[in-house]
This record gives structure tokens, sequence and C-alpha cells, in this order.
């Protein structure tokens, strides 16, 4: 099956700043994929171009197998970063007006725009006019302007951001229902612990240019832990941990663990093997390598070393795991 | 297509059911119409009738007997015969000049036959002479202290005192340098205008009669007060157009008002629906609803879209206020006055106007993310709206000069100029509509073009509104 979207050497300035350096991208047909960077990396601009909202300078693109997305709206699910709702139109017309702006025929549009609502529990709300939803009811409503005409590829921009604990989840399960059903997803994300709970590929942008686009098993594989932890039985074991062959490093966490780092070349597994011959432990763990980390590194081995961890979260309390 | 179909229903609507629409653009008419009505009915509601007395002091001593003929039962009679006589030759005047039916003529002067009896019938007046002796700020003060309502006044009370005249020698004959002095009309609280007038006049007609019978050149011409009057009266004119097809009547004012009226109604159907279509324009942006509309349509079905929503809001405003006087001119059988095909060119210069004042809007809209930042580049718009006005005049007195026919080429103003000059006097020759009308496509076809180049950057632009220079660059983009 041909890929849902393709770019090739995808170039867009704004005027001296180079918003989108020769992107080159394949999402296959099917996949979940996220694209994450800071802010001002050009995720949106990149979506936009996708969704021939705004135009490349330079570069081509295919979108479901068209070279505009023009050519294929009505298969294509948006939610834009940029969004809002008519404040004076009541929710279920404001739905069903885009569903038939999406091609759904009248009175289908009001079923399932009716059936939506319901789902998502906001069937009360229905004959409300949108500016009396509260922002989380809102980010809702617009979710289902996104897929209520069960669309094929799906785009989210910054799906997560703005919404309370209980509303990710909920947005969360939205999505992987929409990927199991056999819908290409895109969706770009400050969200790093969503990214990894959810795509099964992962794009990193960083000024303008891919730093990485790889699968999640190939991202574990490559980011190899650097970092073991260890819950001794006896506690005063961190001598014997730092004797062991590969150890560098043995910093106490919590009561009774230390974190091991451990040093480049060493193969992971034969260090968790020593570990458990050395010292009689309640667990020993090999941490998986965080999309956090794996950026940070990337970033920096191309020589910036301006980025923070702050700035891939734009709010930190509301972008902190939501363990289901 | 469908999509386009959509947006514009969706424009129409909800534009057409607001409350500032009903009550800006429907009801406000139909508010008028009550109002004026009211006020109809009121200015024919019979107040109670006057019954009081006027104090002449008279001392120059030959006016008195004459204020006393004009407020006499008999003077008063006749006085009305002669308005009623002169009020059906204007209507018969009216029914030649503008072509009415004898039916409407008669309707006419009835009207003004009722306004006049009941104008006279207002109050019954009669005169005392009092002597120049008498101490008059006495009986200014009395005056100033009496109620002149019979209702609150004790129940068998004489007829009160209204007004106090006094007529000074000086009135009557002239000074050395020729100047007649001025008489003085004391009234009580609360008499009607129309009253106080009427002894104004009366008292003054007196004085002039006295001046004609005390002047020695006219006693010895043998000429009489109403013969000098008769000979004074200022003619009034028989006026005509002369045209190739004959001679035209002139309408008088009805020559400004026609044109005023359908330049008014074009002018006022183009901006309604333009303002509401940079309204919505600037809320789908501030509201950041555009890019959510702009994942389902293209930027070009959505500004067509709501370029045509708004049109229909525009025709509906048109055919509504037309439509109302269409038939108002049916009733009054008033209809000759209005050529059918007018309404054939109003609805063209419409469509005409209208595009190119909404796509400026659109562009305009689409540029800025406030309304207040839309207003400093609502420059080239205001022009448009404004310069019918000052031309109106100038236009409508000289439908066929140099300066009219070349404003009817002028882009942008051209739609408003014809309709000017359309309902004008003289008949505008025949090749100059269809070149007009030409210049108007081209115009408009030029307009759309460009604003859909501004809309489709200027949608998802956000930050300081762009300058002259930015727009011109991105109209030039591809």
């Amino acid at each position: 099956m041909p890929d849902a979207i393709v770019t090739r050497r995808l170039t867009k300035t704004f005027g001296p700043k180079l918003a989108v350096n020769s992107l080159d991208l394949n999402i296959p047909t099917g996949s979940i994929c996220g694209v994450i960077g800071p802010n001002g990396a050009g995720k949106t601009t990149t979506i936009r171009m996708i969704m021939s909202i705004i135009f490349p300078d330079s570069g081509e693109l295919s979108v479901l197998g068209k070279a505009s997305a023009v050519e294929s709206k009505d298969r294509i699910g948006y939610l834009p970063e940029e969004r809002g709702l008519y404040k004076k139109m009541k929710v279920f017309s404001f739905l069903t007006y885009l569903a038939k702006l999406k091609g759904i025929d009248s009175p289908a549009a009001s079923t399932k725009v009716a059936n939506w609502l319901a789902r998502v529990g906001l069937g009360d709300v229905a004959r409300k006019k949108c500016e009396e939803l509260s922002k989380g009811m809102q980010q809702k409503v617009q979710f289902i302007a996104a897929v209520i005409h069960e669309p094929d590829l799906l785009i989210l921009d910054e799906v997560f951001s703005g919404l309370d604990p209980v509303n990710r989840l909920l947005i969360r399960e939205l999505i992987d229902e929409q990927h199991r059903d056999g819908r290409t997803i895109l969706f770009s994300t400050h969200a790093m612990y969503e990214a990894e709970q959810l795509c099964d590929r992962i794009l990193m942008i960083h000024r303008g240019q891919k730093v990485l686009d790889a699968t999640m098993p190939e991202i574990y594989a490559r980011f190899d832990p650097r970092t073991m932890l260890v819950q001794p039985i006896h506690p005063d074991a961190a001598d014997s941990l730092r004797a062991i062959d590969g150890v560098i490093a043995v910093d106490p966490v919590d009561i009774d663990s230390f974190e091991l780092k451990l040093r480049d070349g060493t193969d992971p597994i034969d260090a968790v093997r020593r570990v458990a011959m050395a010292i009689p432990a309640r667990r020993i763990e090999l941490k998986r390598t965080s999309l956090e980390d794996v950026f940070i590194d990337l970033v920096q081995a191309t020589g910036d070393q301006t980025i923070k961890r702050e700035d891939l979260r734009t709010n930190t309390t509301l972008e902190q795991p939501v363990h289901a | 297509m469908l999509k386009t179909f959509y947006v514009a229903w969706r424009e129409f609507t909800s534009t057409i059911w607001t409350k500032g629409f009903i009550t800006g653009v429907l009801m406000t008419p139909l508010i008028m119409l009550v109002v004026a009505g009211a006020i109809a009915r009121t200015k024919n509601l019979k107040g109670p009738r006057l019954i009081g007395s006027i104090a002449v002091i008279d001392e120059s001593g030959r006016v008195a007997q004459g204020i006393k003929t004009r407020f006499s039962p008999e003077f008063l009679k006749s006085e009305k015969e002669q308005l009623v006589k002169s009020v059906d030759q204007t209507a018969k005047e009216g029914a030649d000049k503008i072509g009415l039916s004898e039916d409407q003529a008669a309707m006419a002067s009835g009207i003004a036959k009722d306004a006049i009896n009941n104008a006279l019938s207002k109050a019954d007046l009669t005169i005392e002479e009092l002597p120049p002796t008498i101490d008059l700020a006495a009986a200014k003060a009395a005056l100033a202290a009496i109620d002149i309502h019979e209702k609150n006044r004790p129940e068998g009370s004489p007829p009160p005192r209204v007004a106090i005249a006094v007529v000074p020698a000086g009135a009557v004959t002239p000074s050395a340098e020729g100047v007649y002095t001025k008489f003085e009309l004391f009234t009580a609280q609360k008499l009607d205008f129309e009253i106080q007038g009427r002894i104004e006049n009366k008292i003054a007609a007196a004085i002039v009669d006295a001046r004609i019978t005390s002047d020695d050149r006219i006693q010895r011409s043998g000429l009489t007060p109403e013969d000098i009057r008769a000979l004074v009266k200022e003619p009034d004119a028989n006026t005509a157009t002369l045209t190739k097809e004959g001679e035209k009547k002139n309408a008088g004012a009805a020559q400004f008002l026609l044109p005023m009226a359908f330049m008014l109604l074009l002018l006022m159907s183009v901006m309604t629906g333009g303002q509401y279509l940079l309204t919505s324009t600037v809320e789908e942006k501030s509201s950041r609803v555009m890019e959510v509309l702009l994942s389902a349509v293209s930027p070009a079905q959505l500004m067509i879209g709501k370029i045509v929503g708004q049109m229909c809001v525009g025709l509906v405003i048109l055919t509504l206020y037309s439509g109302v006087a269409v038939a108002s001119l049916i009733v009054f059988s008033f209809m000759h006055v209005l050529d059918p095909i007018l309404l054939v060119y109003l609805f063209i210069f419409f469509f005409i106007a209208f595009f190119i004042i909404a796509s400026m809007m659109a562009a305009v809209g689409s540029a800025v993310s406030e309304m207040r930042e839309a207003q400093t580049m609502m420059t080239p718009i205001m022009v448009i709206i404004m310069l019918p006005w000052l031309l109106c005049m100038p236009i409508s007195r000289a439908p066929n000069s140099l300066f009219s026919t070349i404003m009817s080429f002028v882009p942008g103003i051209n739609p408003f100029v014809m309709m000017i000059r359309l309902t004008g006097s003289e008949p505008t020759p025949t090749w100059q509509i269809p070149v007009s009308i030409l210049v108007g496509l081209i115009s408009v076809v030029i307009c759309a073009w460009g604003a859909s180049k501004i809309f489709r950057i200027g949608v998802l632009m956000y930050g300081k509104p762009p300058n002259v220079r930015t727009l011109i660059k991105w109209i030039r983009m591809a």
C-alpha cells in the first residue's frame, strides 16, 4: 500500500526565517505517527503544508496519493492548532454544518453528530451555544468535527494541549480507536508521554529540520538505555555495585534503590546479568529511554546546546503523564 | 459547489436571524411607519376649542376696526371658502402637472380641506378694544396669571383674555426715513402656536390695510387694499422640460427625490451586506474558527460562499424596501412616475456595486485580526460610500453633462452614478448604459480576483495588520 503522506525536500520560509528546511517524510498508511519538537520547530507549518492551507516554497508532496490535500479534503480529518468555534452557534448546528461541509448529506449528518455527542458525554449540551461550553468540552467538540466524516487520514495539531488529565485520557482512547479502525494518524504534540504511549512512529523536528524519523522499536533499539534501576535486598550494596564492570556511576534514589549509569559500548543485557550475579536484588530494571532524552541527545548532537527540557513542554503541570 | 452553498446558507441565516438584523433592518421601517401614522393621528385630533378674547390697544386709531372685521364670523366664513377654493385649484393644477386622476385630486383636496376645517375651528376669538390710556403693566400682569384652558378655570367664568396687541401709531404711519415700527403682541401661557400665528397674521394684515387706506397716493388712484394685494402677489411658473420626445412636465422636487431614493436604496442594501461580511470574516478569524473551516473548504469556496450569503442579505433588504416603495406607489396610483425598467437596472447595479464592496470587505476582513484594525484599511471603501452623496446633487441637476458621463465610467462609483442618472430628468444616452455595466463587470472581476488572493493568505495571518505594500505582495504571490 502506498504511503499516506510523502514529502520530498519540502521547504518554507517566512521572510528571513526558514520554517521548514528540505523535509523528507514518509507516513505509511495505517500508521500512527507523532510529530514532536519544541515551539517554533516547524511542526504546524509542516502540517499546514500537508493540508494545503499554506503552500511550500519548494519541494513536492503527496497526500493520499494526490498532489494536494485539496483534492482529497473529504478524506482527511484535521484538527488545527488554531481552533475555534462559532461562539453564537449551537453545538449541534455547528457540528452538522461542518459535517455537511465535509461532504456528509444532511440527514446522515444529524444522526452522526448526535451519536458522537452522546459518546463523548456531551449529549445534554447539544442545544447550547458553543460559547457556553467549558474549554475541555470545546476541545471534544472540535475533535468530533475532525473525525465526523470518518476520514482515512487524521491530522491532529497539538491535540492534547489545554486538556485536563481525564479528558487527555478520553482523547487518547478515541485516537487509539481511530487507529484500530485502520486510519492513518499524524499528530503533533508536546506531550512526549502521550506520544510514547500512542505512536508506532515518531518524527522529531528541530529548527525546521528532521532530526529523527523512526518506529518506536527502532528508537528503543537505537537509543539503548544507559540507565539501570537496582533495588538491592541489602541496602549497603553501593560499593559492590560500583565495582561491577561497565558501571561508571551509582546514585541513590528513593530510600533503598540505586540508579546505575553504564559506560558507552556496554551491552545492557550483559550488565543486567553481572548485576544479578554480584548482589541479591529485589528488582533490576533496565530503564527504557524516554523520548525527551532521545530528543535532547539528538539536538545536542547537532551542536545546539540551547535546548532545555522545559522547551519540550508547553505547560509542565498539564503535561505530567497520566497512567491509565 | 454544494459546499459553497452551505457556507452561503449559514452566512445568510446567521445574519438574518439575529436581533440586530430584525430590529435594525426589518423593524426600523415598520416602527417609522407606525410613528408616522401616530403623528398623523394626533395632528388630526381635535383639542378643546379655545374660547377667549384679544385685547387691542390701538394707538394709531386706524387698525382696531380692521382687526375686528378680520375676526368676525362673516370674514372667517369667506376666508374659509377662499382657502377651500384655492386648495381645489392647486389640486386641479397638480392633476394636470403630474397626471393625477380626478379621483386622486378630489382625495388630495379632501384631505387638505379637512386640515383647514380643523385649523380654523380651533379657536373662537373676540376682540375687545382698550383705550391707549389703560395701565398696560397691570393688564400684562393680569395676562401672565391667566390659565386659558377652560377645564382649569372655575365653571361659568367669562372667556379669558388670551392676548394683548399694542399697535403703535408708527406701525401705520412711517417715520421721516420711511421706517415702520413693529407692533407688540403679548400672549398668555400655553397658547397654541398655530392660533398665535393666526392672530399675528390677522393683525399684520389689518395694519397693512390701514397703511394702504391712509396713503394719499393710493386714495387718489381709487385702488382698494384687495386690488393692491392682487397686484403685488408674485405669480407661480408653469415649468416644463423640453426633450426630443416632447414637453415633459417638471415634477419639481421629485426631480431630486427619485435619484436620491434610488441611490440611498442601492447604498443601503450594498453597505448592510458588506458590513456584515466584514464583521463575520473578522469574527471567524478572531475566534480562530477559520482554520477549522479551511480544513473542509478552500479559501475561494469560503470567500465566494460568504459573499453570496451576504448578497442574499442585501437582496432581502433591497427587495423589501423597494417592494414597500413600489407597493405604496401602486396603492396611491403613482406607479407611472417609476419606469419598471429602472427596477431592473437597480438590481443589475446592485450586483455590480455589491460584488465590488463585498470583495473589498472580504479582503479587509481577512487581512486584520480585530475589528478595530479594520478601520484604517477602510479608506477606499469609505470613498466609494461617500462619493455618491457628494455627487448626487450635481449629477441629478445635470444628468448628461460631461462630468456626469465621465463619472459613469469610474469603477466603484459608477453603479451609483448610473442609478442617479437613470432616474433623473433627462434620458441617459442608450450606449452609455451597457458600457457602464461592462466597466462595472470588469471591475468586479478585478476586485474579486485581488480579494481572493488577499483572502487566501490573510485568513491565516495573525498579528500586525498588513500595510498596502504587503497587500500588493500578497496579490502578486502565486
